[in-house]
């Protein structure tokens, strides 16, 4: 007889770059561990490398990256690299904050999967989420 | 499967981060992998901090790093943090910390949450240790949540406990009633550059020294030290990595790290069997008779009579 499987989403949310206004993504990883998901937080002025490491070491689902400051055409396309070239391909990659309507199409080509800009309702990121899960288990089920 | 297995003996991270997900998430897999790392287990040092909420369990953890790093030791930390008892969700927050160990390929940080886990750990951190055992790690840090007074399943996982204690905190009576004050091999008083620190390390001081007269530690032949430590300037690292050091030694010298390793397999082998005998007893019949108990028709007793007999393969009373 085998336990039942116990899944649960893990979201790691982290800041690229060298700003500091963690009021946001402090208020969306509330709201997911409200919705019953495990968000890890990796802390502040974080490189790609590190975001791609600590994402590979927690095997979370999802990478939610909140970005304030610009260098965001940089430093979003190198970390959805560095996870594909470290095995973590599968992750989903967000990105949220000020994000210019004109940068969207060259993140979304390079690896984001979606993109909440400023006044996102966090009930929207949590059934974003929801739904991707949902899909994703089902299809691993099949 | 084969190559989850085979990348954890191989030391590959993202192998290893892998099964300690499916162990995690009791996942069906997880039983096979277990089966197939374990002979390559029982090498590693398992060091479990803990201590109460804010003591600095984990700057203190992050300062340790760093010195078993210095001493080319392969570092795994395992940091548990409390889940919600009402949504299952969890912020897992002790890698902010440690972010100057990210990109270190020495040092393997993996967060968990609890999952309705009471005692300080998840079910899942003992095989999160084992998958870090065999991928080479040499030491194996488990940080508990913040915890009370008798939350400290740590001491069954871990061979060394480090019990952190800051100035300050609770007066006398709140260390007697300690359990930790009986339990640890290392303690530390962090934060020792803050008012009070004179105290609370009397305080200390009389309980070591009352513990060693009861006799009440476990290992007869283990002085318990006292060090202080201020972690954010990395003050203590190195008396406490030579603590750690001098515990493994006495323990080898009387042949107890062999066998706190298999107290621990023992622990765990009845964690499991626990769960696999409620599981098989709470069938579609034994819901049943879990509801007649929740709706007070019958006894505690009663209930956990049926569904044992339900597990006997006899239909009634046992």
């Amino acid at each position: 007889m085998q336990e039942q499987p116990n899944r649960r989403l893990r979201v790691l949310l982290a800041k690229l770059g060298m700003d500091t206004h963690t009021v946001g993504v402090t208020i969306i990883g509330h709201a997911l561990r409200e919705a019953g998901m495990e968000v890890i937080f990796t802390g502040l002025k974080q490189t790609p490398e590190m975001v791609a490491a600590a994402a590979i070491q927690e095997d979370v689902d999802v990478v939610g990256i909140s970005t304030l400051s610009a260098g965001h055409t940089r430093n979003l396309p190198k970390l959805a690299r560095l996870l594909r070239e470290q095995g973590g391909g599968d992750k989903l990659l967000l990105a949220g904050g000020v994000i210019p309507q004109e940068d969207q199409p060259l993140l979304q080509a390079a690896g984001v999967h979606k993109i909440f800009t400023m006044g996102a309702d966090t009930r929207d990121i949590v059934q974003y989420l929801e739904q991707w899960w949902a899909e994703k288990q089902a299809s691993e089920a099949a | 499967m084969n190559d989850i297995a085979q990348g954890v003996l191989d030391g590959v991270v993202a192998a290893g981060a892998r099964a300690i997900r499916w162990l995690d998430d009791r996942d069906p897999r997880g039983a096979d992998l277990v089966r197939r790392i374990f002979p390559a287990t029982g090498r590693a040092q398992i060091v479990g901090v803990t201590g109460p909420p804010g003591a600095g369990k984990s700057t203190l953890t992050d300062m340790l790093v760093t010195e078993l790093r210095s001493r080319d030791l392969r570092v795994g930390v395992i940091a548990v943090d409390p889940s919600s008892p009402f949504t299952g969700g969890a912020i897992l927050g002790d890698r902010v910390r440690m972010a100057r160990h990210a990109l270190d390929p020495g040092v393997f940080i993996r967060s968990l949450g609890t999952r309705g886990q009471a005692g300080g750990l998840s079910r899942s951190t003992h095989d999160a240790c084992l998958v870090l055992d065999a991928m080479g790690y040499d030491i194996v840090i488990v940080e508990t949540v913040g915890v009370g007074q008798d939350e400290i399943d740590v001491v069954n996982l871990a061979h060394t406990t480090i019990i952190v204690g800051v100035p300050g905190l609770g007066d006398e009576v709140q260390a007697v009633k300690a359990g930790l004050m009986e339990a640890g091999e290392i303690f530390v008083i962090n934060k020792a550059d803050r008012d009070g620190y004179q105290a609370t390390q009397r305080q200390y001081e009389l309980m070591l020294h009352l513990r060693e007269q009861a006799a009440v530690a476990r290992d007869a032949g283990w002085s318990a030290p006292l060090l202080r430590a201020v972690a954010t300037s990395g003050e203590g690292g190195k008396a406490i990595a030579d603590a750690i050091f001098a515990h493994r030694a006495a323990l080898e010298a009387r042949d107890g790290f062999a066998r706190r390793s298999g107290l621990r397999e023992r622990e765990q082998t009845l964690a499991i069997l626990r769960e696999r005998l409620i599981a098989r007893a709470l069938g579609a019949q034994g819901q049943a008779v879990l509801a007649e108990a929740e709706a007070r028709r019958i006894d505690p007793y009663t209930a956990a009579g049926k569904l044992l007999a339900q597990i006997d393969g006899k239909d009634d009373l046992a």
